[in-house]
């Protein structure tokens, strides 16, 4: 359509920027700056209370050699690559399973909604219960004879532990998005699809999942970003300690060094490892949308 | 935990201190005469707040042109905002510091120098517990800070369970042996169903505080050399001290592993252990359990007794507006009289002596073993690079040692001392 000046496009064009106005004039303020900042100070060495030294790479070259970074980068990875595709698939699962018309569906909808409206914090401290050597978790487990397990300070079962507790915790959202895009498909594709023969497998690969990938598409970018920033849950589980390698993730490890070793230029350093991470998986995740996201 | 300090001073010259004291009288006339206000910044609960809260109202009664406005936040948030408050050149006139964090603090020129003052005033410092007063002191003389109170490490224990089991009270003879003979007793499975009900011993591991650095310093080992260049626990003695708490837990069975009580808390205040090394800021909690509180202290080592003793210090921001009144009030909380209020709290030692030999040895039974701690406790560790040292330090411990036991003491401490000496080497 082409764009004619003064006419009902460019008003709303008009209208469309003064009500983006209040979020695009606080992310430049309160965010493109310290952004920017940030990245001039991760060639510093700088504690935050004395002027800053310009180092150059070294913070950088320092991280590689890091362990305790290194660990919170395999942690915050092994986080993202366990809790989305678990994340999405349950939440596929139940949005299925709830988009029909039964008696009472908006309180069990509701239900699985609840955990994301309580603080981490608090489900956390919750989940630590269920964790403890001698918690709920080790007790349902000992009956069918399996021998308790250290689920917290395991290495092996650290990360996992907690990315079951974060998907029990977020799932909620995204099934109310897979459910809002299940509602979306018009009930004459179903329509047409039981016309050519099509079973209940066939309507949900060939009209459901295409016409949800843009749902899909959306809590995968959510999620993915969510991910990498995982914080409140090791802090909270790792007490009365600090979490250790098996449980330190990338934020944990920035404010650590930011805000205890006065080390705010490798804090700085570290933030935009993960910064050049995510906005990296975010462009190919991008990128890759056109192969599979069906725009209706 | 607490704080404690050294650091080093130039001493303001008088000029300045005038002319500071000009200004801040300008500015006080120009905004229309409004008196002094300083800011006084703790960690806390709410309690310790009520509690500093009532000695700032004897000072603004006595001081009526001063305002102070005490502001409290927990642990971890304290130094946070801390930290962004000195960023910003906006911190608060008067703050509370932890004895081991003073030297990163003070080293980067953020503390006032209070020794012209001291000296201006007479200010006698010595009726102050020389070791707390030394841990705010620099190299070169200066003292950035005094201390406000003093924590010490005891044996607390459990006079019903001992009763009950018809062990002899811990009492000042004790050695690292008494407590794993009277332990064993202690620790028992009341209802028969394999899993322990009562533990014999309950400590903290996650800080050298709580109870290790002091099992090191008792089996004849140190933490930091005398120099604070490098670290002595790589010596037989401070493994020797370490491997004497894992022991505790997986050989003698006498302890809790740490993640039993990591979520539900103290084990000996929930009357499921009938020992705790702990701290002294865990007397009112105690009391309030309701427990038949005994208090002992630390079972001796090979080298003899000894505890850690940690001060949290009182220090003026050195772009404070109006240090002279931040002064005055620094020096009110040591005096007798805000030591006796805050005495009452029960959870920390006074710090002036007259108080401490005198009304806090009498104030709650097992007062005078606090007292006494003093004169065989040391400092706890203060040095530049702290937090990184202890956070690089206890990883390792906690996974490897206290947590489960995959390494022994000493091959943990192996697999980690050169880390520690190259944090040490970097401040």
């Amino acid at each position: 359509m082409a764009r004619r000046r003064g006419g009902p496009l460019a008003a709303e064009v008009r209208w469309a920027w003064l009500f983006l106005a209040p979020t695009i004039i606080g992310l430049a303020l309160l965010s493109a700056g310290p952004i920017l900042a940030t990245l001039g100070i991760s060639f510093t060495r700088w504690d935050l209370l004395t002027a800053p030294e310009f180092v150059g790479f070294d913070n950088f070259r320092e991280l590689l050699g890091d362990h305790r970074f290194m660990s919170a980068l395999r942690n915050t990875v092994l986080f993202t690559v366990l809790s989305i595709p678990l994340d999405m698939a349950l939440a596929l699962f139940l949005a299925l399973s709830l988009n029909r018309a039964i008696r009472g569906i908006a309180w069990i909808r509701t239900s699985y909604f609840l955990p994301l409206v309580t603080s981490a914090t608090a489900i956390s401290l919750v989940w630590a219960w269920i964790y403890a050597p001698n918690g709920i978790l080790n007790s349902i487990i000992g009956f069918v004879g399996v021998p308790p397990q250290r689920w917290i300070t395991d290495p092996f079962w650290a990360v996992p532990a907690i990315v079951f507790m974060t998907v029990w915790q977020g799932v909620g959202i995204s099934t109310i998005i897979f459910l809002a895009g299940l509602q979306a498909v018009p009930e004459e594709l179903y329509d047409a699809a039981d016309v050519d023969g099509a079973g209940r497998w066939a309507r949900l690969r060939y009209v459901t999942l295409p016409l949800l990938t843009p749902s899909l598409f959306f809590t995968g970018i959510l999620g993915l970003i969510g991910a990498f920033q995982v914080f409140d849950q090791v802090y909270v589980l790792a007490r009365p300690g600090n979490p250790t390698e098996a449980t330190i993730t990338l934020v944990y490890f920035i404010y650590e060094n930011g805000f205890r070793f006065f080390r705010m230029g490798y804090a700085s350093a570290a933030s935009w490892i993960l910064f050049v991470i995510v906005g990296v998986l975010t462009l190919i995740y991008f990128r890759l949308q056109r192969r599979w996201v069906h725009y209706q | 935990m607490n704080g404690a300090t050294r650091s080093a001073g130039r001493p303001m010259r008088l000029a300045t201190i005038l002319a500071a004291g000009a200004i801040a009288a300008m500015t006080a006339a120009a905004c229309g005469g409004q008196k002094p206000a300083i800011e006084y910044s703790i960690w806390g609960d709410p309690s310790e707040l009520q509690s500093q809260q009532a000695i700032v109202d004897v000072f603004k009664k006595a001081n009526p042109d001063i305002d102070v406005k005490v502001t409290v936040s927990d642990w971890s948030t304290y130094w946070d905002k801390l930290q962004t408050g000195l960023a910003g050149g906006a911190a608060p006139d008067v703050f509370a510091m932890d004895g081991p964090l003073f030297p990163d603090y003070q080293a980067r020129d953020v503390l006032l120098d209070l020794k012209p003052y001291i000296d201006k005033d007479g200010y006698d410092v010595s009726k102050l517990v020389d070791l707390a007063v030394k841990d705010f002191t620099t190299a070169d003389g200066g003292q950035y800070g005094l201390p406000r109170d003093l924590n010490s490490v005891v044996l607390y224990y459990n006079k019903a369970m001992f009763d009950e089991a018809g062990v002899a009270y811990p009492d000042d003879t004790w050695t690292w042996e008494d407590l794993v003979a009277a332990g064993k007793k202690l620790t028992k499975d009341k209802d028969g169903d394999k899993t322990i009900d009562q533990w014999g011993l309950y400590t903290e591991t996650t800080d050298m505080e709580n109870y290790w650095s002091s099992l090191v310093w008792q089996n004849g080992g140190d933490v930091l050399a005398p120099d604070g260049k490098t670290t002595l626990l790589d010596s037989a003695e401070a493994k020797g001290g370490l491997q004497f708490l894992q022991d505790l837990i997986y050989r003698e069975k006498i302890m809790p592993e740490p993640a039993l009580f990591a979520e539900t808390g103290d084990a000996f205040e929930q009357g499921q252990a009938a020992m705790e090394a702990n701290g002294s800021w865990l007397v009112p909690t105690l009391l309030n359990a309701g427990i038949d509180l005994g208090i002992a202290p630390l079972p001796a080592g090979a080298a003899g007794k000894v505890t850690s003793l940690n001060p949290t210090g009182a220090v003026v921001y050195k772009k404070s507006k109006n240090p002279e009144a931040a002064w005055k009030f620094v020096k009110f909380l040591t005096s007798p009289e805000a030591q006796q209020m805050l005495m009452q709290l029960k959870a920390a030692l006074p710090i002036d002596k007259s108080v401490l030999a005198g009304p806090y040895a009498s104030s709650f039974d097992g007062a005078q073993v606090f007292a006494d701690s003093i004169a065989y406790g040391h400092l706890k560790p203060s040095f530049k690079g702290y937090d990184k040292f202890t956070t690089t330090l206890q990883a390792e411990l906690d996974t490897n040692v206290f947590n489960a036991p995959n390494k022994t003491a000493a091959e943990a401490i192996d697999a980690v001392v050169g880390e520690l000496n190259a944090i040490l080497a970097q401040q």
